[in-house]
């Protein structure tokens, strides 16, 4: 049934119908909805669990126990509280645990500007805990996708054994549009591992051998843990190489955005060539490079200060121009502007 | 059998000859044994320092989680598998310093768990720093005048609620310490064992004991049982206070 449907409301029914039975979360702006959502849902069914938690680290660490012990498990937030959840998004790594994060990103830093929209945790996202990890990370732009990539996301989580992350922002989030959620079809991935109480392993976030055992002064072991870890994640990655591109043969540049902004700058696409990465971790090398082929000036445009962009040019290995949205301001208006100026030419 | 709960595989254990750790594991196996918790229905969660390598060697599925976090992963597990019997043992520091938020609020949801501290009043496994248990004046390598502040008060902290279980208990005291943890296993509520243990390397020694031995006879000069059906305990007596 066509519906008008919220964002956030998108991606906690895409949670739902991945099978997800387990949220924790602590309130906070412009992430809330989920978690009053999850709230409701709890309350009509008795198997599905819900706890308000103290902070967000405890909601963090709640997720990944809630996992291990035999459950498809979620939480969101914004940038403050995903900062507060990086040690449990590395602990989730080392443990081989597949659960969900959602940030619905606001300006930051700190409290910063709530509720205004930003994209200012993408390096967070991949970088954020210490030590080496690889999370895939999904940013859908519309209602049906934040439905969609939930779903992926509770997938890829489970393929990789870790921490998936769905990236929203409060314009994604509060976005209002009309969907049938029902014709969409996403394959759903069951759980893999047996539920705590039928075995004597041992998950520990100590460096260990594949028995559990810690292994903390053996660089050969970690190194090859560390390499079976890499060298799945791309596996799992390479299923899920999302992105959009839109050509422009009469344009000799290339603007690359995502999330809210890809919706804003979408008029731009009779100048430009568009291109919108959706699985934002890890990064979509060949893709990037075949797309970015042939345009002689390479865009990122962001609602951060060229967070994406310096990224890219690592991956490119060639120069990038930033177009940072500050503030929270996140328009077609201002879009044009930072264009204008640093295409150095008028842009309308 | 009592050793058929521990991976002895895997000894010896990571911890210095004369811990306390040894005699409260197994301590908490023979009370496992005897109430018939193995792997198929128990699940103990421990959390870092000396203390988090105790999942490690019970053979049943265990978690070591992050510095503190003990409590939120186990009422998480505990809520998603209601069946599963759920034992969080864990340092003094990690449950009342880091993880001092979720104590105050995992003991006012209340979940069924049980609590084993293992309160040595220091930072062991880091060489011996003050912690939030540790006694005003103490000597430590973090407060070499004396620690300058009282020790958190985990009675007064475990009584704030409208139920509790909160018993303490010595390593020397091995008979009450195996009861307490009985009795807190069956409480079908939020269950804490403050377990007074001696650290002999890290602690001990700078007070002026010889030995862990010493220190076990200190404990028992110290404590005595409180009177049966007492509400409250003084600072040097052992026993339950409880309100379902």
């Amino acid at each position: 049934m066509k519906r008008l449907v919220q964002g956030n409301e998108a991606v906690f029914l895409g949670a739902l119908k991945a099978g997800a039975n387990f949220f924790a979360g602590y309130p906070i702006s412009p992430s809330s909805e989920i978690l009053v959502l999850a709230a409701e849902h709890a309350a009509r069914d008795p198997d599905f669990k819900f706890i308000q938690s103290e902070d967000e680290l405890a909601a963090a660490n709640a997720i990944i126990g809630a996992s291990l012990a035999g459950a498809k498990s979620f939480t969101a937030t914004s940038g403050p509280g995903f900062t507060l959840m990086q040690e449990a998004i590395g602990y989730g790594h080392q443990v081989e645990v597949p659960t969900v994060f959602v940030n619905v990103q606001r300006v930051g830093p700190a409290t910063g500007m709530p509720t205004m929209p930003a994209q200012q945790d993408i390096v967070q996202t991949n970088y954020g805990s210490s030590g080496d990890y690889y999370p895939l990370v999904f940013y859908p732009n519309s209602v049906e996708e934040c439905y969609r990539y939930a779903i992926t996301a509770f997938n890829a989580a489970e393929e990789s054994l870790s921490p998936a992350i769905l990236l929203s922002d409060a314009f994604v989030g509060h976005l209002n549009e009309v969907v049938d959620l029902d014709a969409i079809a996403v394959e759903v991935v069951p759980r893999s591992r047996p539920p705590l109480g039928t075995g004597k392993r041992f998950f520990t976030g100590l460096a260990h051998d594949e028995e559990g055992q810690p292994r903390t002064a053996d660089a050969m072991v970690y190194r090859k843990w560390l390499a079976k870890v890499k060298t799945w994640h791309e596996k799992v990655a390479a299923r899920y190489s999302d992105f959009e591109f839109k050509g422009n043969s009469s344009s000799d540049t290339l603007l690359i955005s995502y999330g809210i902004v890809s919706r804003v700058i979408a008029p731009l696409a009779s100048q430009f060539a568009l291109f919108r990465p959706i699985r934002i971790f890890p990064m979509l090398g060949p893709e990037l490079q075949e797309c970015t082929q042939g345009y002689e000036r390479i865009v990122v445009i962001e609602a951060n200060d060229g967070q994406y962009a310096c990224l890219v040019e690592c991956e490119l290995k060639r120069d990038v121009i930033r177009v940072p949205l500050l503030g929270g301001r996140v328009n077609l208006d201002l879009a044009k502007k930072g264009l204008s100026e640093k295409l150095e030419r008028e842009v309308s | 059998m009592f050793k058929d709960l521990l991976k002895l595989e895997r000894f010896p254990t990571t911890w210095c000859p004369g811990c306390g750790l040894g005699q409260i594991m197994i301590q908490l196996a023979m009370v496992m044994d005897e109430l018939g918790l193995d792997y198929t229905n128990c699940v103990v969660v421990s959390g870092v320092g000396c203390t988090g390598r105790l999942a490690g060697y019970m053979n049943v599925d265990g978690i070591y989680t992050l510095h503190g976090r003990t409590l939120p992963v186990a009422e998480a597990v505990k809520l998603v598998n209601p069946s599963l019997k759920v034992i969080v043992v864990s340092g003094d520091g990690d449950l009342a310093s880091i993880g001092g938020n979720h104590l105050l609020h995992a003991a006012r949801r209340n979940p069924d768990l049980t609590v084993l501290c293992n309160n040595n009043q220091v930072y062991g496994l880091t060489g011996g720093q003050a912690g939030p248990t540790t006694p005003r004046d103490t000597r430590t390598v973090s407060s070499p005048a004396g620690a300058p502040y009282d020790p958190v008060n985990l009675q007064n902290l475990m009584k704030s609620g409208a139920k509790y279980f909160y018993a303490k208990t010595t390593v020397y005291h091995q008979l009450h310490l195996r009861n307490c943890v009985k009795e807190a296993i069956a409480w079908p509520g939020f269950a804490f064992v403050d377990i007074t243990s001696q650290c002999i390397e890290n602690n001990g020694r700078r007070l002026g004991f010889n030995s862990a031995y010493e220190m076990l006879l200190h404990f028992r000069k110290t404590y005595n049982r409180a009177a049966e059906g007492a509400e409250t305990l003084e600072p040097n007596q052992i026993g339950i206070v409880r309100k379902g």
